[in-house]
């Protein structure tokens, strides 16, 4: 995933001398390669995640497409009133990249963890908040951000997952990728990020007649499509690793509730913190994130009266 | 466009400001009247609009990043011709354009502010930009002085002595007030110009209401051979030229009412004379 970043930023920045990379002295060995093929387009703004976000303003004003890279910790959660009044205010074409989203920095605590990005931004108008879930969605992801010529939160979590898609997918910006394809009448997967993989071996392994939608794109978002899983579908199952609360999983129970009524189950992070140290499996755990603690609570969800 | 003898006038622009004050029954007057004669020097002799357009590709960069005193951006923006009269008189009404707070989407206000500290780095990233570009374009930036209790005026201030932004100009507004009191009592900043010189800018202290001095001071920053960015610290007085708000501090805070607003027009044309 981490390549496929990587290697689409270095494409764009080729093909566009005004594509600029402002990092705030984050991406050590990630952003080896851009620096040595485009030096000039690399720009370290230091540990100053305000000032550079209203660099990237400025520059956009002048033309250029900055691309901010940041921990999702801090970009964007740091920085939500420089993206909402210096950015998307007036549709800058800024695209936001928070790396290491949910529990990637699962020993290093609650600062370097992001739970809450995705609800931060959601809700800023004219923004539009990515999350890809491997490096096929990741190199979508990226072109798109860049051809939309407007603000862009790109998260990226887990990297490792493996991935989800068998090629870069043909989506249109907020469609949602079927990865598994089910019966009508049964029960939906959607997912992002991380998840999709899990969601995927949960339907193999257990669901073999669900659908699993990855959703890369959590604004917009196909408000019909959604409609239309829930319209099929007895119950939909969200996942993600962000709080329950303004994430993916709210989003599609709005859109339901609107619309589609259906029982939906969401599962992310139920509104706390991490409360110990350890691996990035041990936090999934401890978060109720893996995959023998969400299977079960699907089953009691499914068998509930 | 108003007639050239009339341009940039500092008393018709107070007028202006105390117009669209009264009839919008809004605050900050003490905050446009600091900034009056800065902006007269700056649209008069410095700033550059090809064409007289406010989104020339090349045109010099002008942030009110203490958007607070934005009545006396407005008040330029009449003499270009940029605003309407209407503007002025239906300042503040129901489904009007003209806000409180300077806002970009009105052509010739480059960014929006209100919330402190933004304008001084998106002006840093427009610098950054004409110095990547290596076009001749400047850019300024006006803070106020309460306003640099803000992180992000050192941040950017960093960075732009790291990456000798010689075309950037902050001007510090300094009247000595910030909402709650004097600065020197909220949070002391005692020399301005001592801070901005350790951060690697060319630093002077001019008396910010003497339109020479102005003038003079940014004509030789802009001489300079020096690679810094520079900073012009302005002394000003919180509410200038209407003595009886001239540093008194609720006028940061205070409407007008039909007896304010008439003492207000005689004391200003008190002060000409």
């Amino acid at each position: 995933m981490r390549e496929a970043f990587s290697e689409a930023l270095v494409r764009l920045a080729k093909a566009d001398p005004n594509v600029l990379l402002l990092t705030g002295d984050h991406g050590y060995a990630l952003f080896d390669n851009f620096r040595k093929q485009c030096p000039a387009q690399y720009l370290n703004a230091g540990i100053a995640e305000q000032n550079m976000v209203g660099m990237a303003a400025g520059l956009a004003r002048t033309g250029f497409r900055p691309f901010v890279y940041g921990l999702s910790a801090f970009i964007p959660v740091r920085v939500v009133e420089q993206i909402k009044l210096d950015v998307a205010h007036d549709r800058l074409p800024v695209i936001f990249i928070g790396d290491g989203a949910g529990f990637v920095y699962s020993h290093l605590g609650t600062s370097h963890q992001s739970t809450e990005d995705i609800a931060c931004m959601r809700s800023i108008p004219d923004l539009s908040v990515y999350s890809p879930a491997d490096r096929f969605e990741v190199t979508a992801c990226m072109e798109m951000a860049y051809h939309t010529k407007a603000p862009v939160y790109l998260r990226m979590g887990k990297s490792d997952r493996g991935d989800v898609h068998g090629a870069v997918p043909q989506a249109r910006i907020g469609s949602l990728l079927e990865t598994n394809r089910g019966k009508t009448g049964d029960i939906a997967f959607i997912a992002t990020g991380s998840l999709v993989r899990t969601a995927m071996d949960i339907a193999a392994g257990s669901y073999p007649d669900a659908t699993v939608w990855s959703a890369p794109f959590i604004k917009p978002i196909d408000s019909k499509q959604v409609r239309t899983i829930c319209e099929q579908n007895q119950a939909v199952v969200v996942l993600e690793e962000h709080s329950v609360l303004g994430g993916l999983g709210s989003a599609i129970a709005e859109i339901s509730s609107e619309f589609a009524p259906v029982r939906i189950l969401r599962i992310g992070v139920r509104d706390r913190f991490s409360h110990h140290c350890g691996s990035y499996e041990y936090l999934l755990k401890e978060h109720g994130l893996n995959r023998p603690a969400i299977e079960l609570r699907i089953r009691d969800f499914l068998t509930a009266d | 466009m108003m007639s050239q003898s009339k341009i940039f006038d500092s008393t018709t622009l107070r007028k202006t400001v105390l117009d669209m004050a009264y009839a919008g029954s809004t605050v900050h007057i003490g905050c446009a009247f600091s900034i009056i004669e800065l902006l007269a020097v700056l649209y008069r002799n410095h700033l550059r609009y090809p064409g007289n357009d406010p989104l020339a590709a090349c045109r010099d960069y002008f942030v009110l990043s203490k958007g607070h005193g934005v009545m006396a951006q407005y008040a330029c923006l009449r003499d270009l011709g940029w605003l309407k009269d209407e503007a002025f008189s239906h300042y503040f009404s129901d489904g009007s354009d003209l806000k409180g707070l300077s806002d970009s989407r009105i052509p010739g206000l480059e960014v929006t502010s209100g919330s402190l500290g933004h304008g001084f780095s998106v002006g840093v990233g427009m610098a950054m930009g004409a110095k990547l570009r290596g076009t001749d374009q400047k850019t300024y930036v006006l803070v106020g002085d309460g306003e640099i209790n803000e992180g992000p005026i050192w941040e950017g201030s960093l960075f732009a002595a790291h990456h000798d932004l010689k075309n950037f100009m902050v001007i510090i507004d300094e009247n000595g007030f910030q909402a709650m009191g004097s600065t020197q009592d909220v949070i002391k900043l005692d020399s301005i110009q001592a801070k901005f010189e350790s951060f690697g800018f060319e630093a002077t202290t001019i008396d910010g209401h003497n339109e020479t001095a102005i003038d003079g001071a940014i004509t030789r920053f802009w001489e300079s051979d020096s690679k810094s960015p520079k900073a012009l610290i302005a002394k000003t007085i919180k509410g200038k030229g209407v003595p009886f708000m001239e540093n008194n501090n609720i006028w940061h805070y205070t409407r007008l009412d039909p007896e304010t607003y008439a003492q207000a027009l005689s004391a200003l044309a008190d002060c000409v004379q």
